[in-house]
C-alpha cells in the first residue's frame, strides 16, 4: 500500500534521512523503532508532505505522493496523528473532531462524530469544552479520534505515548489495538518498543537516519540487539 | 511642489499676443494640495485670473515699458518648511520680486519672518493670523483683516442678539481661531454674556458628537462654531443629528459647495457666518459678481468667498507699481503699497484707514458681515458692527 | 444619565468602525503573523471606490458597495499573492517591511486616483430619531446594525463553515492544520479577500459617516492595532470588544475629561488595561 524507497530528508545542508526503504502492506500495522533523533519522525514528515524529501519516491497505491502538498496527500488517504497531539487548543472538542473530516464531503460526518464519542466517551462530556483545556489523555484519545475522522486508509501515529502516565499509555496502547481490529492500515512510531512491537506486525528499527534492522514485531522482540538496546533486558 | 499647468498656458497667450512687451514673473506660494487647498487653490486660481486680466487690458505700464505678468505658483501645502522653501526658490532661482497668496497662518509666519531681509515685497491673503502684521515689516501687506478684528465684531453681534449662554466649538489649537474667540468673548462679556464651554477640535477630526453632546448638556443660548470649512459642515450636521435647536453662528468663510458635501440644505438652515464681508452673490458689487461670473468661466467652478483677497493682491500690486514707476525697486513698490488708495478693480469691500487700503502696519480692513444659511444658499443679512480705523490704531500697539 | 447614554451610542458607531478594521488586522495576524499596515488604506481605497461609483458612474449605494466589495476582495488576493507571499517563509522584518510598503503604495494610488480632497459618500440618509433625549442619526444607526451584522456572519463563518474553521485551525496550528488536509496555500486568499471586504465596509462607513481623505487610513490602522492589542492579538472576540470600548472610551472621554485629549486618554486606557491584562482584554495568557 505504502512504499517508501531511498528516501533522503535534509534539514537545510545536513542530511537526516540517508535512504531507507519502508513498506506497509493494506491490513498492517507496521512499527518504527529505535532512539530518540534517529529520523523516525522525520520519516513521517517527508511521508505526509510535511517536510521535503531530497531523494527517493513516495508512493501510496501504487500513487506517486513524494514531495506532494500536505493537503493533496491527506485526499489521497493518508492521515497522521501527530506526536504532542496538536490539537486546535481554542476550539472545541467537537470542533477539532470536525476539522478531521475537513476533506470530506460525504453526509456521513455527524455519525461518525457520534461514533468518535462511542469510542471515547470521555470525549462526549467534553464536547464543548476548548480543546486547551483536557487532560494530556484526554487530548491524545481526540488527536486519535481527529485523524480517525478523516477515514484515512492509512493512519501514522507519531508518539502516542509521549509524556503520559503509564495508564494512559496503557489505554492508547488498547486503543491502537482496536483501531488495527477495524482494519486500518496503521503505522506506528513509538520510543515505547516494547508497546510498538507488540501490535505491530512488522517493524523497522532506526539508528542515526538509517534502517539497521527490520522484521517481523515478534522477531524484532526477541532480537538480542533490540532486547538490549530497547527494550531494558 | 509643481508648476500649474494653468500658468503654462496664460504665460503662453500673453507673450504671443505681445511679443515686443516685456514680461514681469510675478510668484505664489499657496497650499494647492492638502487640507489648506480649499484656500490656497482658489487663490492661486484668482491670482491668475487678475493676472490675465490685467495683460488683456494692456499690462502693466512703467514709465514707457509695458510688462505683461507671468505667474509662477509653487505649492507650500500650507506647511511652513515647504512655504519657506517655495519662497526661497522664488526668490533666488526664478529671480522673482513679488510673491502673492499665502492662505494659511502657519505658512505665511514662517515666510513672514524673513521677508524682511529680501529684495521682494511679499502681499498675504487669507491667512488671519494677527502676528503676521503686528511686526511692522515694510515690504509685507495683507489684503485680508486679522481674525480677532472680526471676532470682536462677531461677539458684539451674538451679544445683540440677546445671547447670554454661548457654547464654542473651535480649532482651538489654531492660533487665529483661538484670538477671533477671545475677541468675541470679550465683547460677549461687555454685554453681559458669557462663554458656557470651550470645545475643541483638530483638524483631522470628524466626529464632533462627544463634543456637542457635552455641549447639549449644557443648555446654551446658542452655540459658536470656529474652524476650517470641512470639520465645521461635519458640526453643523452633527448637531441636527443630535437635537440641538439653539442658532448657530460660526467663522468658516467656506462656500455652499464645500457645505453641501458633508450636510444637507436641510442641516445647514438658519446657520450664520459672520467674517469678513469677502464673497457672496447677494453682497456682491458689480466687480464681486463679474469676479464670480469670469472666475467660474476659467476654472469651472465657483470661486470659494475668500479668493478675492488674492485677486485684490493683484490690482494692489499693478497700481503700487505703476504709482512707483519702477518694477526692480522693490522699497519704492513697498512704500507705495502703504500710500495706495483702494484701487478700482478689487472685489472685496475694504474700509480704507485715512483714505488708503494699507494701514500704517501693512493691514487692509473689509467690512465684515453676518451671512446666513437660507434655503441653499449664504444670503448677506447685514453689516456687523466694525471700527477699521479704533483696531488699526489697536494694532499698532502691539508688538 | 440621557448624556451618558448619548456618549455611549455617540462611541458605538465609530467603535463599529474600529471593530471592522480590527476584525481584518486581526484574522490576517493570526494566519500569517503579518502586521497589514496598508490595511487602513486599502479600506480608505474601498471607500473612495464606492463614492466614485455612486457619484461618477450613477451607481445606487448598495450597487457601489458590492463593486467595491468585489473589487476590494480581488486586491485583497493580489496583495497576498504579491506582496506578502513571497517573502511568507523569509525573516518577519521582511513581511513588516513589506507592509509598510505596501501602505504607502496604496496611500500613493488613492491620492492619484481620488486626489487630495476629502470625499464624502452621499447616502441621503438624514432622518434623526429621537428616543427619551437620546438622538441616533439613521445613517448611525445603520452603520451600527451593518457593523453587528458583519461580526454576526463573520463569527457564523467561522465557527459553522468548514472554511472558516480552517481559517481557525491555520491559526492556531499550522502543521495540525495540514494533516488535516487544509491548503495552506488557499486559506490566506480566502483571509485576504474577507478582511479586505470587511476593510471596504469600514471604509464605507467612515466615508458615509465622517469622510475620507489622505492620512485618514493610516490613523484607522494605528486605532486598529490599538484594538488588537487591547483585545487580545489575533482573538476575534477581542476585537470586537477591543473596537467597542476603545469608541466608548473615546467618546466619554471627549464627553467628560477634555476633547483636546480624546486620543490621548485612550491610549492611556490601552497602556492601563495591559498593565493589569497583558494578554488583552479577550486573549489568552
Amino acid at each position: 500500500m505504502l512504499t517508501v524507497s531511498d528516501l533522503r530528508v535534509s534539514y537545510g545542508p545536513i542530511e537526516v534521512i540517508h535512504g531507507i526503504d519502508i513498506e506497509v502492506g493494506e491490513g498492517e500495522c507496521v512499527a518504527l523503532i529505535g532512539a530518540n533523533g534517529a529520523g523516525k519522525s522525520s520519516t513521517l514528515k517527508a511521508i505526509c508532505g510535511l517536510v521535503p524529501a531530497s531523494a527517493g519516491i513516495i508512493t501510496f497505491e501504487g500513487r506517486d505522493i513524494t514531495n506532494q502538498s500536505g493537503h493533496a496527500i491527506v485526499k489521497a488517504g493518508i492521515t497522521m496523528c501527530p506526536e504532542g497531539r496538536q490539537v486546535f487548543p481554542q476550539m472545541t472538542t467537537l470542533q477539532n473532531l470536525r476539522m478531521g473530516a475537513y476533506t470530506r464531503t460525504d453526509a456521513d460526518q455527524a455519525s461518525d462524530v457520534d461514533e468518535m464519542m462511542d469510542m471515547f466517551p470521555i470525549l462526549r462530556d467534553r464536547a464543548n469544552q476548548a480543546a486547551g483545556t483536557l487532560s494530556g489523555g484526554e487530548q491524545e484519545m481526540l488527536a486519535i479520534g481527529r485523524a480517525l475522522m478523516a477515514r484515512p486508509k492509512l493512519c501514522i501515529f507519531d508518539e502516542p505515548s509521549l509524556g503520559l502516565a503509564p495508564k494512559i499509555v496503557a489505554e492508547v496502547g488498547a486503543t491502537i489495538q482496536r483501531i488495527k481490529e477495524m482494519g486500518k492500515t496503521i503505522l506506528l512510531v513509538e520510543q515505547n518498543s516494547a508497546m510498538a512491537l507488540r501490535l505491530a506486525d512488522r517493524a523497522y528499527l532506526f539508528e542515526a537516519g538509517e534502517i539497521v534492522l527490520s522484521g517481523t514485531g515478534t522477531e524484532l522482540q526477541s532480537h538480542p540487539d533490540v532486547a538490549k538496546a530497547y527494550l531494558g533486558h | 511642489m509643481r508648476l500649474t499647468a494653468i500658468t503654462a498656458a496664460f504665460a503662453l497667450t500673453a507673450t504671443a499676443a505681445f511679443a515686443a512687451d516685456k514680461t514681469l514673473d510675478i510668484g505664489v506660494s499657496d497650499a494647492l494640495t492638502g487640507g489648506g487647498a480649499v484656500y490656497g487653490l482658489p487663490q492661486a486660481n484668482a491670482v491668475n485670473l487678475a493676472a490675465k486680466e490685467i495683460n488683456a487690458s494692456g499690462g502693466i505700464k512703467v514709465g514707457d515699458d509695458t510688462y505683461m505678468l507671468k505667474v509662477i505658483a509653487y505649492d507650500d501645502k500650507a506647511n511652513p518648511t515647504e512655504a519657506s522653501n517655495a519662497v526661497r526658490k522664488l526668490i533666488d532661482r526664478d529671480g522673482v520680486k513679488y510673491i502673492l497668496g499665502f492662505c494659511c497662518s502657519g505658512a505665511t509666519g514662517a515666510v513672514a519672518s524673513f521677508i524682511e531681509n529680501e529684495d521682494a515685497v511679499m502681499l498675504v491673503g487669507n491667512a488671519a493670523e494677527r502676528s503676521i502684521t503686528t511686526r511692522e515689516i515694510p515690504n509685507l501687506t495683507r489684503t485680508r483683516p486679522p481674525a480677532d478684528y472680526t471676532g470682536a465684531a462677531a461677539g458684539t453681534f451674538v451679544a445683540e442678539k440677546g445671547h447670554k449662554r454661548v457654547a464654542v466649538l473651535g480649532a482651538l489649537d489654531v492660533g487665529f481661531y483661538a484670538s477671533y474667540v477671545d475677541a468675541f468673548e470679550k465683547e460677549l462679556n461687555k454685554a453681559g454674556g458669557e462663554i458656557v464651554s470651550r470645545e475643541a477640535f483638530g483638524l483631522k477630526d470628524r466626529d464632533m458628537s462627544p463634543q456637542l453632546t457635552k455641549i447639549r448638556g449644557q443648555d446654551p443660548d446658542a452655540i459658536l462654531v470656529v474652524g476650517y470649512v470641512e470639520p465645521a459642515a461635519f458640526i453643523y450636521r452633527q448637531a441636527v443629528e443630535l437635537g440641538i435647536d439653539v442658532p448657530r453662528y460660526g467663522f468658516t468663510s467656506g462656500s455652499e459647495e464645500q457645505f453641501l458635501r458633508v450636510a444637507t440644505s436641510e442641516q445647514m438652515e438658519g446657520v450664520w457666518d459672520l467674517r469678513p464681508t469677502e464673497l457672496t452673490l447677494l453682497s456682491a458689487s458689480e466687480n464681486g459678481k463679474a469676479y464670480h461670473a469670469n472666475y467660474s468661466a476659467e476654472f469651472g467652478i465657483a470661486p470659494s468667498p475668500s479668493s478675492p483677497y488674492a485677486y485684490d493682491q493683484t490690482y494692489a500690486l499693478k497700481d503700487a507699481i505703476e504709482a512707483a514707476g519702477t518694477v526692480e525697486d522693490t522699497q519704492a513698490v513697498a512704500v507705495a503699497l502703504r500710500e495706495l488708495s483702494v484701487p478700482d478693480e478689487v472685489v472685496m469691500q475694504y474700509l480704507p484707514v485715512d483714505e488708503k487700503m494699507f494701514d500704517v502696519n501693512g493691514q487692509a480692513y473689509t467690512s465684515n458681515g453676518a451671512f446666513q444659511w437660507q434655503s441653499g444658499n449664504w444670503v448677506f443679512i447685514q453689516d456687523l458692527p466694525s471700527d477699521a480705523a479704533a483696531y488699526s490704531a489697536f494694532l499698532s500697539t502691539i508688538d | 444619565m440621557v448624556e451618558v447614554i448619548q456618549q455611549i451610542i455617540n462611541g458605538v458607531a465609530i467603535g463599529g468602525v474600529y471593530v471592522l478594521i480590527a476584525l481584518g488586522l486581526t484574522t490576517v495576524f493570526g494566519i500569517l503573523g503579518i502586521a497589514h499596515f496598508a490595511h487602513g488604506s486599502v479600506s480608505m481605497f474601498g471607500g473612495y471606490l464606492t463614492f466614485f461609483f455612486v457619484t461618477g458612474w450613477g451607481f445606487s449605494l448598495l450597487l457601489a458597495i458590492l463593486v467595491s466589495l468585489l473589487v476590494g476582495m480581488v486586491l485583497g488576493v493580489l496583495i497576498e499573492l504579491l506582496a506578502y507571499r513571497p517573502v511568507r517563509d523569509a525573516n518577519h522584518i521582511n513581511a513588516f517591511i513589506v507592509a509598510l510598503g505596501l501602505t504607502m503604495m496604496v496611500e500613493g494610488l488613492n491620492l492619484e486616483f481620488f486626489g487630495h480632497e476629502q470625499v464624502v459618500i452621499p447616502t441621503n440618509l438624514s432622518r434623526v430619531f429621537n428616543i427619551g433625549g437620546v438622538t441616533i442619526p439613521e445613517l448611525r444607526l445603520y452603520v451600527i446594525i451593518a457593523a453587528a451584522l458583519l461580526v454576526l456572519a463573520m463569527t457564523l463563518f467561522v465557527e459553522k463553515t468548514k472554511t472558516g474553521q480552517a481559517i481557525r485551525a491555520v491559526a492556531e496550528n499550522r502543521d495540525a492544520a495540514i494533516l488535516m488536509g487544509v491548503n495552506v496555500n488557499t486559506i490566506p486568499l480566502v483571509v485576504f479577500a474577507i478582511s479586505t471586504a470587511l476593510g471596504v465596509c469600514a471604509g464605507v462607513m467612515v466615508g458615509s459617516l465622517f469622510a475620507i481623505a489622505p492620512g485618514i487610513g493610516e490613523g484607522l490602522v494605528v486605532k486598529g492595532f490599538a484594538v488588537l492589542i487591547l483585545g487580545g492579538l489575533g482573538s476575534i472576540p477581542g476585537a470586537v470588544v477591543g473596537g467597542l470600548v476603545l469608541g466608548i472610551t473615546e467618546a466619554l472621554a471627549a464627553g467628560f475629561i477634555s476633547s483636546a485629549y480624546k486620543d490621548v486618554i485612550a491610549f492611556v486606557v490601552m497602556i492601563s488595561v495591559l498593565l493589569f491584562r497583558p494578554q488583552g482584554l479577550m486573549g489568552k495568557a
